[in-house]
């Protein structure tokens, strides 16, 4: 069972995201913003991370550089209320975004095709 | 009177290298020489560095005015021998000068940029001395400079071999030490590699490596001596897209287990606002008509290279005016597959099935103008990234293609 870690400061956000992906069938973990989330990736092993852009105390962008500097390959999707986001050059380090909404359906697609994404070693 | 290498300063060994590689850059050359130098003071300062002009025996001056720029930084100037061109030539004796000087780190930027800073050195520099082996550069470029970049290079490296790096051959680059040994020992230099073929084959075996992959952003558009798309194709398109193909047939058993594609780490953020790049001119009359005209002078190949369905599709394109000009992207994926088999089986003359993509490529060109005229440069980077995702979705299609002929 696929690991993922949601990391989003709303809470009903985090509720709905652990109840859905949960009856779809993956094992969720939730953090309600970026405090040691370095850490937090290391010891918990998530395949994957669902990141917000926009958090009270934590930008979304600056989290995902961190991630995708000391884990090179894990999977990140970038939530957002809004598309503006693209302007930030930072954003094409995540393998996926989706708009936010209370239908989760893109959000599975892309989770799946990003677990599913495989680059073999030489 | 003609020197190998001119390096008055004796260096003998290095930390960190700038190389620009020229052929008749006199001209041009000591912009970014400059640039290099105050990169390496402001940057690089505690490392040993030297700059190295890697030149196909020029015979504007480049050697001179490269050696007579005034720089902090010592600097090395290597030649291949009279009469010997390419690109890729003047690589082959870059990498033996890095082992040579058992440098750690190397960064090469193109002799004609207008455009380059001090920080472009930093960005596709620093990430060498963590833990990056490969460093492609992530700049604003017009949406019609670049067209083999947009078309064929960058979704076709992305689908094959996962990796989503938008310049795969933009010329400026960075790559750790220890690759230039790779790339020495590697069985797959070939003439076009020697030529032009340079950038896609250092990505391509970065790639295949898994060395870690980053992207610099540079901060400022890439400004050099852009071209019509629709002119000076010739031996550029050939021996680029040559070598994709030629690495395809390679590392097979690689990129036939690649699934979807990853995203690189970006480097160097907080630069400010990009600017935009000048505009690229296009004309569109002389795309259609260059790729109207290939049906006369390329259908031949065609027919032996291209599925007959692929070659139906084509010719109901041929059949749209200029207004209504519509070239689908998938219509041109099914093309590069067939063309990427038929290198492959050898079914015509490798140079003359080459160049009768180009009529192909130019029509693909065309219809990529006509869609993005009116989009700003984010809106056609959108539009690439749409046409990469639809490269991906049919990988299985061209495993399955490919397997079944090979």
């Amino acid at each position: 069972m696929a690991k993922i870690l949601v990391v989003d400061d709303e809470e009903h956000i985090r509720l709905l995201y652990s109840e859905e992906l949960s009856e779809a069938g993956y094992e969720v973990i939730t953090a309600a913003d970026g405090h040691k989330l370095i850490e937090r990736i290391e010891t918990e092993k998530p395949d994957l991370v669902v990141l917000d852009i926009k958090m009270v105390d934590y930008n979304g962008l600056d989290l995902l550089q961190e991630i995708r500097n000391k884990f090179y390959n894990m999977p990140v999707i970038l939530c957002t209320a809004y598309d503006t986001f693209k302007e930030d050059i930072k954003s094409i380090a995540a393998d996926f975004y989706v708009i936010k909404s209370f239908d989760l359906t893109e959000l599975k697609k892309k989770i799946a095709t990003a677990l599913e994404t495989h680059i073999p070693s030489s | 009177m003609f020197e190998a290498e001119v390096n008055p300063e004796d260096i003998t060994s290095a930390e960190f290298v700038v190389a620009i590689p020229s052929y008749n850059e006199a001209d041009s050359i000591a912009f970014p020489v400059q640039q290099a130098d105050r990169g390496i003071e402001s940057f690089f300062g505690n490392r040993k560095s030297v700059i190295i002009n890697c030149d196909n025996n020029s015979d504007d001056g480049t050697k001179e005015i490269f050696l007579g720029i005034k720089t902090k930084t010592p600097k090395i100037y290597i030649s291949t021998e009279p009469g010997v061109k390419g690109k890729g030539r003047n690589f082959r004796n870059l990498f033996q000068k890095i082992v040579n000087l058992e440098a750690k780190a190397v960064v090469v930027v193109d002799a004609d940029l207008k455009s380059i800073t001090p920080k472009w050195i930093k960005h596709l520099g620093e990430p060498l001395f963590q833990d990056f082996g490969y460093v492609a550069p992530l700049y604003v470029r017009h949406k019609y400079d670049g067209t083999i970049t947009n078309s064929i290079a960058y979704p076709l490296t992305r689908s094959l071999y996962g990796r989503r790096v938008r310049q795969p051959i933009g010329g400026d680059f960075g790559f750790h030490g220890q690759l230039a040994q790779v790339y020495l020992k590697s069985d797959t230099w070939s003439e076009a590699v020697a030529n032009f073929g340079i950038d896609i084959w250092m990505t391509t075996l970065a790639m295949n490596e898994n060395v870690p992959i980053c992207q610099a952003f540079m901060g400022r558009p890439k400004i050099h001596r852009a071209k019509d798309p629709g002119s000076d194709l010739g031996p550029m398109f050939r021996q680029v897209v040559g070598t994709i193909f030629e690495m395809m047939i390679k590392f097979c058993p690689f990129w036939s287990q690649v699934r979807w594609s990853k995203p690189t780490s970006i480097f160097g953020f907080g630069l400010g606002e990009t600017e935009m790049p000048p505009p690229v001119k296009v004309n569109k009359e002389t795309l259609f008509q260059k790729f109207q005209q290939g049906f006369k002078t390329c259908g031949h190949v065609w027919e032996n290279v291209l599925q007959k369905e692929t070659l139906n599709k084509l010719r109901e394109v041929k059949k749209m005016n200029t207004d209504r000009f519509d070239f689908p992207t998938n219509l041109w994926i099914n093309v590069l597959i067939d063309f990427a088999i038929g290198y492959r089986d050898k079914v015509w003359k490798e140079d003359e099935l080459l160049d009768s993509l180009i009529p192909i490529y130019l029509g693909k060109t065309l219809s990529y103008v006509k869609k993005t005229e009116r989009m700003s440069i984010r809106e056609s980077e959108e539009f690439i990234e749409e046409e990469c995702v639809q490269f991906e979705a049919s990988k299985s299609l061209l495993v399955q293609v490919w397997n079944k002929g090979a």
